[in-house]
């Protein structure tokens, strides 16, 4: 056997950004307001709206919507991070009130495990592992905090709260690379990977040019560390080179070309030097702040990307990168390459949902309510018929791996008693539980493979999952509050397997399943309890379960 | 991948004429997926051994002596089985075996700190921020291994003291986490290569057609790249395990072990050979500690001796086995050492003239390239960087070193700069 196509995702961007080069340059530039939606319109019926809208021009018939049991782990897989218990299951799929969903959708919007969530996915987007800012995110989050104060605190709030790790340490844990915090604010934040153009200018997209590199840079390059504080000078400036050897000084300037006036600041002799570092040591040795600048670049950088002519890179930034998380596809992708020599596929879409966050001073929640009540994000995920279509149409719901978190929380979800939770009192007791079940099964994460763009499972993820003596106790033991414990008290193999399958993939065993499991099961009389744990692990490494689907 | 190749084939048959600028781009990107030239590699079967000597072998001690100069130390220099051509005479079995062997003299690399140097030289260029470069080892594996191998295609000998490398190795950078390596610390197997006992085996294995299975219905419905590779994942379970022995080196006769040694290196390097042969094609394995800032000299009496020891073992071993020809054993570090010796007898760091040595398959033993100046402080002759001796040793095996890869739009050659191979130590 070969490999299957390229591993590197060449097709279908490649072949848009060559379209875009030849037909359509300058169009990911917002559409001017008359030409959108009214703004008052209902998010999820705006996107619905324009997604239809090209999937009519393109002749494609979208996928039907998912059904119930489908859509209610799809949602709690995306707004808290976990797969429903048989309960929660259960009453969504019978509930007959048609606004069932919305009304699901807002309850997970304000539960503590849609902060959880959240801090999850928010800090992996922000930290990649390496340092964390989960106590300032679970505040963010649980105080309802925009994106627009994020942005400004992740860039400039030294101290929140002095009991826990403050909000720069986004700045912090990068201050010693001043070339990758400047590509990491400018992707992160405004959507924009510049380090092409760091060494030259950008050659496959026209807006960015090394100046636009070295005058991001320059708005963070006077930011330091002194005693585990971060603090910025006075003066400073950053000069560079170009392709053909010429030195350049840059220009403090937005990635829109705008160029920032700052007050003049000769660079101070060797004495004032002198006389700073000391000064600095001292502030180091008394556990103190640096001094603060009389002007701070950092500050300007925060106070210009949020003025109305600038402030569409944050939003299309982090409107495209909810959407890609939700959606699994991004309307730009790659994420951090919103240039354009790379539109949107849905160009009025991302500007209406862009003018729409930043009207709503960048309400995160409004947007993903919005996203997850849409037509578009219920649809199902099955295609068979034909190739499934291109991603950028839509046109069926995208197949994503479960993070690391999800599958931990999900491994240890679906493997306990589901007659467990019928024993609990309220809806709120089932909640506090799940929670719980799913913290447990999140010590996991760090052994599965963090989710990115051309995901693939690595070898040692199976031969874990096959191998490992920890995930048959943790997973596969027959206890009493664990699945394979409720199994074997049922006499029947069909029953076993009605119950194994539900429990683990949240819907009813099809015939050939059935036939296949309870066979399976029916021919190990001898060592059924052995038989039922290999069912259940069969289920728990199977695709369905790892995929957000 | 259907979709892609859909919307590729729409596409060309619109505006195929548009799109000649883009030709060279295409091309390169289609290697990757044309089964006959994929297949032509296969059959040469080449592979690779890259013995990493962590923490920065000293060149002076090994292929670039200087016996009499102020920088060259206790240690003289000797003849070796190529006329005219020298090296330390910490490696004397190297010595009579140099006629296999190409040695490069000439390597600046200019990063001089561990783990910025170990990083440039797993990966051939400058590690940066927007892109997870693939290490050596995830290329060749991804270039020459093949998709259900039974064996692994990517094994990495790790030493406590290095750690486990660069971070975009651990993750097979962005060809994805099938071609990261498997990772061992010590001479013991990989771990969950051995079934646990409460599980028989014809239990583990139809257990596993069961997941098959049930999980083959959901990818009908489901065909895509991330699903696929989770049930190749798995459909590599049983054969992996079916490897667990290539790591077992009572596996081999004794006389084959003695002439190997006990040191773990040694050991490792047997184990390398083992898994080369089962078809495995890229295997690293570490010595450390090679960071001889105090007493450089009984640092490299103890280390040389023994790198002399296994790598000529290991070049007799697979040349009795015919495999020679078709492996290619790198000798590395993250950089060379001062030729000044410092106060404690010592040598730091040094990246700006310093020396690999090539070994095998397409290489053209006994060739010496480039050339330190007397002292052996900056090239005099022939000075390159990490990315033409990626490019060299791309080209020794029978990869295009002129291949690019894509991540989103962004071409990304495998060879930074396209740099060109060094032809004179090639045949």
């Amino acid at each position: 056997m070969r490999w299957n196509g390229s591993p590197v995702l060449p097709g279908s961007w490649f072949v848009r950004v060559v379209w875009v080069a030849l037909l359509s340059f300058g169009a990911s530039l917002p559409v001017s307001a008359a030409d959108l939606l009214p703004a008052d319109r209902p998010v999820a019926e705006v996107i619905d709206h324009y997604i239809d809208a090209t999937l009519a021009k393109a002749k494609i018939t979208a996928a039907p919507s998912a059904n119930d049991e489908n859509l209610v782990r799809r949602v709690m897989l995306d707004l808290v991070g976990r797969i429903p218990t048989p309960v929660e299951r259960r009453e969504f799929v019978d509930s007959k009130a048609t606004d069932k969903l919305p009304q699901l959708v807002d309850r997970l919007l304000k539960s503590p495990e849609f902060v959880d969530h959240q801090v999850n996915e928010f800090d992996w987007m922000l930290m990649q592992g390496s340092g964390n800012l989960r106590d300032y995110l679970t505040t963010a989050f649980r105080e309802g905090r925009t994106w627009e104060q994020m942005f400004r605190e992740l860039l400039l709030a030294d101290e929140v709260d002095p009991k826990a790790k403050p909000p720069i340490d986004f700045v912090k844990t990068r201050v010693k690379d001043l070339d990758r915090l400047t590509n990491d604010v400018s992707s992160l934040f405004f959507g924009v990977n510049i380090s092409c153009a760091q060494c030259h200018d950008h050659p496959l997209a026209k807006d960015w040019k090394q100046d636009h590199f070295y005058g991001l840079k320059s708005f963070v390059s006077r930011t330091y560390e002194n005693g585990g504080f971060i603090g910025e000078k006075d003066y400073g400036l950053v000069s560079y080179l170009t392709p053909k050897g010429e030195q350049r000084q840059a220009k403090l300037m937005f990635l829109s070309g705008k160029l920032i006036d700052e007050p003049e600041k000769a660079e101070p002799d060797n004495k004032a030097k002198k006389a700073e570092q000391d000064e600095l040591k001292k502030r180091a040795d008394k556990k103190e702040p640096p001094p603060k600048p009389s002007f701070s670049r950092r500050a300007k950088l925060v106070e210009v990307a949020l003025q109305p002519e600038e402030r569409h890179f944050l939003a299309r930034s982090i409107v495209n990168r909810i959407w890609a998380r939700l959606i699994g596809y991004g309307l730009v992708m790659p994420v951090d390459q919103m240039h354009s020599g790379n539109p949107a596929s849905h160009p009025e879409l991302l500007d209406w949902l862009a003018r729409d966050m930043a009207h709503s001073h960048f309400d995160l929640g409004r947007l993903m309510r919005g996203i997850v009540l849409s037509r578009t994000y219920a649809r199902s995920s099955r295609w068979e018929s034909s190739a499934r279509p291109d991603a950028a149409l839509f046109a069926v719901a995208q197949v994503r791996p479960l993070t690391p978190y999800q599958y931990g929380a999900a491994l240890k979800l679906a493997t306990t008693d589901p007659d467990m939770w019928k024993t609990l009192k309220s809806a709120d007791d089932v909640a506090k539980r799940a929670s719980d079940t799913a913290r447990a099964g999140r010590s996991w994460a760090s052994l599965f493979q963090p989710v990115s763009d051309n995901f693939q499972v690595s070898v040692s993820e199976s031969l874990m999952m096959a191998n490992d003596t920890r995930v048959m106790s943790e997973f596969l033991g027959d206890g009493g509050n664990q699945l394979v414990g409720r199994l074997k008290a049922i006499d029947n193999a069909e029953q076993q397997v009605e119950c194994a399958v539900s429990t683990v993939l949240g819907r009813l065993p099809e015939a050939e399943e059935r036939q296949a499991i309870t066979g399976y099961l029916l021919s190990r009389k001898d060592r059924s309890i052995d038989a039922l744990r290999q069912v259940v692990w069969s289920l728990i490494t199977g695709s369905e379960f790892r995929f957000n689907y | 991948m259907s979709n892609t190749s859909l919307n590729r084939r729409a596409f060309l048959g619109t505006t195929a004429a548009a799109v000649t600028a883009y030709a060279a781009d295409m091309t390169g990107l289609n290697v990757l997926s044309q089964p006959a030239l994929a297949a032509e590699l296969k059959k040469k079967d080449k592979r690779v051994i890259l013995l990493w000597l962590a923490g920065g072998a000293s060149q002076l001690e090994t292929f670039d002596p200087k016996p009499g100069r102020p920088t060259g130390g206790p240690y003289r220099a000797i003849q070796t089985a190529v006329p005219g051509v020298e090296i330390s005479e910490l490696m004397p079995k190297m010595a009579t075996r140099m006629k296999q062997t190409a040695i490069i003299r000439s390597l600046n690399t200019k990063i001089a700190d561990h783990g910025g140097g170990a990083t440039m030289m797993h990966l051939g260029r400058r590690d940066e921020p927007s892109v997870r470069f693939p290490d050596l080892g995830a290329v060749v594996a991804r270039e020459l291994g093949s998709a259900d191998s039974k064996v692994p295609d990517y094994v990495s000998f790790y030493t406590q003291t290095e750690g486990r490398g660069s971070g975009t190795a651990q993750t097979g950078g962005f060809l994805g986490a099938r071609f990261a390596p498997m990772y061992l610390t010590d001479k013991s197997t990989p771990p969950y290569l051995s079934r646990v006992e409460s599980i028989t085996d014809i239990d583990h294995q139809q257990r596993a057609e069961l997941r098959d299975l049930l999980s083959k219905r959901f990818a009908r419905a489901h065909e895509t790249q991330s699903v696929g590779s989770h049930n190749q994942a798995y459909a590599r379970v049983r054969g992996l395990m079916s490897s667990e022995k290539l790591f077992d080196i009572e596996q081999e006769p004794q006389s084959i072990r003695d002439k190997y040694g006990p040191t773990q290196f040694a050991q490792q390097a047997l184990v390398a050979r083992r898994l080369i042969e089962a078809g495995t094609p890229f295997v690293k394995v570490s010595r450390a500690w090679w960071d001889s800032h105090g007493e450089n000299f009984e640092t490299h009496l103890e280390l040389v001796t023994e790198l002399d020891h296994v790598m000529s073992t290991l070049i007799d071993d697979l040349k009795d086995r015919g495999l020679l020809e078709s492996t290619l054993i790198v000798t590395l570090s993250e950089f060379g050492r001062t030729p000044r010796i410092n106060q404690g007898l010592g040598r730091d760091h040094f990246a700006s003239a310093w020396s690999t040595s090539l070994t095998g398959c397409g290489v053209n033993g006994g060739s010496v390239y480039g050339k330190s100046d007397a002292d052996g402080n900056t090239v005099a002759d022939g000075e390159i960087g990490a990315s033409r001796l990626f490019s060299t040793i791309y080209q020794a095996i029978g990869i295009d070193p002129y291949k690019e890869y894509h991540v989103g739009p962004r071409p990304v050659p495998l060879v930074d700069n396209h740099a060109d191979p060094v032809y004179e130590v090639l045949v």
